[in-house]
C-alpha cells in the first residue's frame, strides 16, 4: 500500500516511515508542498498524510489545490496547532481525518486503515475489536476464531460499535442504520438490540464489553477481568 | 463645552444666539436707516417749501417786506387744517410773519440755531418738524422757517417708517430661522461620513481587528483624525496577529518535538520501561496542551455573532471523554434538555471548557462512581460527580493557574480548571463549585443564551 508522506522534520519522516512499514505501508517521503504536488503529479497514491505546517507553503492549500482538481485520494492531516481556533478549518477543507500531534503509531496506522476502508474498500472486509472480528460481507461474527451468525440487526449494531472501535457511537447512528429514515423508533428499541447484543457476545465468550454512555450513546471497550 | 458635546448642537447654539441678535439689531438698524431716507425726504421738501415762502417775499420801496401768498395756496398754510406752518423773521430775530394764530415764531433762536433743520416733540405728542433757511431779500438776510405736523393726516412717509416695524420687520426672524435649518441640513450632510465612520468603529472588537474607518469621503478637517486612528488600529492589528502567530509558532516547536519523542518510543521494545515512558510523554503532552490552551485564550475573542450549541458541545465533550471514564470503571452520562440549547459562544473553546470539566470530574470520581453533565435550557451546563468534592476554603483557588491542594503531588493537571475559568470570562459567563448534598462537587458553568436561528442551520 503506497502512502505519501508530507512532513517538515526529516527526523519525524524517517521514523513515521519506519512506523508505518511496521503497519504493512510502504511510504514516499517529501518535506515540501511543492514536493508532495509533484509526487502526487506523477505517482498515484491510496492515502496521503500531509503535515499542515510546510516551510514552503500551507499544506491545508496543497489539500485544497488537491480537491479543486478533482483529487479523491483520502487524506489524513496532521497538525502541530490544534488551537482552539482552528480545529476544524482542514476537515472543511477537505480532509478525510484529523490528528494533533503527537499521537500514537499505532493509531496513525489504524486511521489509515479505517480510510482505505471508508474509501474503496482496499483493505480487507474484516473489522476487528479485542477478540471480536465481524465479516462485513459475509455479515459473519467471528469470536476467538469460532464462527457464528448473529441475527440482522444485531450484527448491524455490532458493526457501528465496531466501526467505531474504542470510541462512542451516537445514539443517532444506530437509530438511522437500525431503523432508516422511514421507520419509526420506539424510545427504547435501539436498547433492546444493544440488550440482545450483549446477551449474544457474553454467551460467546467475547472479551469486549458494550458500555452505555446515557444520553450519547454506545462505547464498546475491552472487557479487563469481568 | 461639556453641555454641548456635539459638533452640530454646538453650531445650532451659537447659530441661534446669532439669530437671535440679528433679529433685534437687523430691524433696528433698517429702522433707523428708513428714519434717515424719511428724514432727509422731509427735509427737501420742507426746504422746497421755504424757498417758495421765500419767493413770495417782495421789497418794500420803504425797506420794508411784504409776504405774498397767492391765494390759491392759501389754506395750504392755515392754521388749524393746513399741512405747514411758516413764519419770516428778521436778522434781529423779531417775527414779520406767521402763519400761526399768535404770530409767533415756529421755532426759538436756540433751537434754529442748531442746524437748519429741527424736530420738536409737542405737548400733545405729536411731532414737530421743521426747517430753517436764511435769505437774502434786498440787502436784508430773512430767515424763514417752514414745519409740518407728523401726525397730520397727509403726512404719511412717517406713516411708513413707523409701520415698518409691525408688518415688515417680523420678516427677519422667521427668514433666519429657515437660514438656521438650511444650516443645520449641511452640517447633517456634512458629517455624514463621519457618522458613517463612527458606525463602522462601533463594529471592530478584538473579533474583527482588521476592520478600518472609511477615509474617502471624509472633511479634510476630521481625515487626519480618521487616519490616524486607522494607523493605531494596523499596530493592533499587528500586535494580535504577533501574539497569534507566536502561540502557534510555540505550538509547533513544542509539539514536533514530542511527536519524534512518542515515534521514537513506539519503537521501542515492548515493556514496562516503554510504558513509562509513554505514560511520563502523555502527561507532558498534557501540560504542554493545557498551556498552548491558555496562551491562546489569553488573546482569544469571541466574534459578536458566535453562537453554539451547548447540547451538542456537550454531547461530544462526554462521547470525547467517555472511553477514559469506562477505563477508569466509571459510567459517565448526559442529561437535561433535549433540545438543542443555543448560547453565544466559540464551539471549540466552550467544548475545551466542557472537557476540562468532565475530565476533572473522571479524574474526582471513584472507581465504579458516575459523573453526570446536565445541560438546561437557559444555557447552563452542570457536571455533576460523586468524588470527596471542594471544601469550602478552596472553591476560589481551584480556578487559578497550577493551583493544586497538595503541592508535594504533581500530576500535571494544574491547568484545566483555569482554563474552563478563562473560557467562561472570554463568553461573559461565569464558572462555580459547590458541593452536591449527598458530597460530589457540582461544577456550574453559566453562559449567555442566544436566540434560536428561525431557519435550520
Amino acid at each position: 500500500m503506497r502512502v505519501l508522506l508530507v512532513e517538515d522534520s526529516n527526523e519525524l519522516l524517517a521514523l513515521l516511515k519506519r512506523g508505518l512499514a511496521a503497519g504493512g505501508f510502504d511510504a514516499d517521503t517529501v518535506n515540501t508542498a511543492a514536493d508532495a504536488a509533484h509526487a502526487l503529479a506523477t505517482m498515484r497514491y491510496a492515502v496521503v498524510v500531509l503535515d499542515c505546517g510546510l516551510p514552503d507553503d500551507d499544506g491545508l492549500s496543497l489539500l485544497r489545490d488537491m480537491r479543486r482538481r478533482g483529487d479523491r485520494t483520502p487524506v489524513l492531516v496532521l497538525t502541530a496547532r490544534d488551537g482552539v481556533s482552528d480545529r476544524v478549518t482542514s476537515l472543511r477543507d477537505g480532509a478525510d481525518d484529523y490528528m494533533a500531534k503527537p499521537f500514537a503509531m499505532e493509531e496513525l496506522v489504524a486511521r489509515l486503515h479505517a480510510l482505505l476502508r471508508r474509501s474503496d474498500n482496499m483493505l480487507g472486509r474484516r473489522l476487528t475489536f479485542g477478540n471480536v472480528a465481524l465479516d462485513t460481507e459475509g455479515r459473519q461474527v467471528i469470536i476467538d476464531d469460532t464462527v457464528r451468525t448473529f441475527p440482522a440487526r444485531e450484527t448491524a449494531v455490532l458493526e457501528i460499535l465496531l466501526r467505531r472501535g474504542g470510541n462512542v457511537a451516537p445514539k443517532r447512528l444506530f437509530e438511522d442504520h437500525l431503523f432508516g429514515l422511514s421507520g419509526k423508533v420506539g424510545s427504547n428499541a435501539v436498547e433492546v438490540y444493544v440488550h440482545r447484543l450483549r446477551r449474544l457476545l457474553a454467551d460467546a465468550g467475547a472479551n469486549v464489553k458494550i458500555h452505555t454512555v446515557r444520553g450519547v450513546g454506545y462505547l464498546m471497550a475491552e472487557d479487563k477481568g469481568g | 463645552m461639556t453641555r454641548f458635546r456635539s459638533i452640530t448642537s454646538r453650531v445650532v447654539a451659537l447659530h441661534v444666539a446669532a439669530v437671535g441678535l440679528t433679529s433685534i439689531l437687523m430691524p433696528l438698524a433698517l429702522y433707523w436707516l428708513i428714519n434717515q431716507a424719511a428724514n432727509s425726504l422731509h427735509r427737501d421738501a420742507l426746504l422746497g417749501q421755504a424757498s417758495t415762502i421765500a419767493g413770495f417775499l417782495r421789497p418794500q420801496p420803504d425797506g420794508r417786506v411784504a409776504l405774498d401768498i397767492p391765494a390759491e395756496l392759501l389754506p395750504l398754510y392755515s392754521g388749524g387744517s393746513g399741512l405747514y406752518a411758516y413764519a419770516v423773521l428778521d436778522a434781529t430775530g423779531r417775527v414779520l410773519f406767521s402763519s400761526r394764530s399768535d404770530g409767533a415764531a415756529l421755532f426759538t433762536p436756540k433751537e434754529a440755531g442748531s442746524g437748519d433743520w429741527v424736530k420738536r416733540r409737542r405737548s400733545t405728542g405729536s411731532v414737530l418738524f421743521g426747517v430753517n433757511v436764511a435769505r437774502a431779500v434786498g440787502q436784508h438776510l430773512y430767515r424763514v422757517q417752514i414745519a409740518q405736523d407728523l401726525s397730520h393726516s397727509d403726512v404719511i412717509i412717517d406713516d411708513i417708517v413707523s409701520s415698518f416695524f409691525p408688518r415688515v420687520a417680523w420678516i427677519t426672524f422667521p427668514i433666519l430661522l429657515i437660514l438656521l435649518l438650511i444650516d443645520i441640513l449641511i452640517f447633517r450632510r456634512a458629517l455624514d461620513p463621519v457618522r458613517e465612520a463612527s458606525t463602522t468603529a462601533a463594529a471592530i472588537g478584538p473579533a474583527s481587528p482588521q476592520v478600518r474607518l472609511p477615509e474617502a469621503n471624509m472633511p479634510t478637517e476630521i481625515a487626519p483624525l480618521v487616519h490616524a486612528v486607522n494607523q493605531a488600529l494596523d499596530r493592533l492589528e499587528a500586535g494580535f496577529r504577533a501574539q497569534r502567530d507566536f502561540t502557534a509558532d510555540m505550538a509547533h516547536e513544542l509539539r514536533t518535538p514530542l511527536t519524534i519523542i512518542r515515534a521514537r518510543i513506539d519503537s521501542l521494545e515492548p515493556g514496562s520501561l516503554r510504558d513509562a515512558l509513554r505514560s511520563d510523554l502523555e502527561n507532558m503532552t498534557h501540560i504542554v496542551n493545557q498551556v498552548l490552551d491558555i496562551a491562546e485564550l489569553e488573546s482569544f475573542f469571541v466574534a459578536a455573532d458566535a453562537r453554539a450549541d451547548l447540547l451538542a458541545i456537550c454531547a461530544e465533550a462526554v462521547a470525547f471523554m467517555a472511553p477514559l471514564a469506562v477505563a477508569q470503571s466509571k459510567t459517565i452520562a448526559l442529561g437535561g434538555s433535549e433540545a438543542p440549547v443555543w448560547v453565544r459562544g466559540h464551539t471549540e473553546a466552550l467544548f475545551r471548557a466542557v472537557r476540562n470539566l468532565v475530565e476533572n470530574a473522571i479524574r474526582h470520581a471513584p472507581t465504579g462512581g458516575s459523573i453526570e453533565v446536565e445541560v438546561s435550557e437557559d444555557g447552563v451546563v452542570r457536571v455533576l460527580d460523586d468524588g470527596p468534592g471542594v471544601p469550602e476554603a478552596e472553591r476560589a483557588s481551584i480556578f487559578r493557574r497550577f493551583w493544586r491542594r497538595d503541592r508535594t503531588q504533581s500530576d500535571g493537571r494544574g491547568l484545566g480548571l483555569a482554563i474552563v475559568a478563562r473560557v467562561a470570562e472570554t463568553h461573559d459567563g461565569s464558572i462555580t463549585v459547590d458541593n452536591r448534598p449527598t458530597g460530589g462537587a457540582a461544577f456550574v458553568l453559566r453562559l449567555r443564551p442566544a436566540p434560536a436561528l428561525t431557519a435550520a442551520n
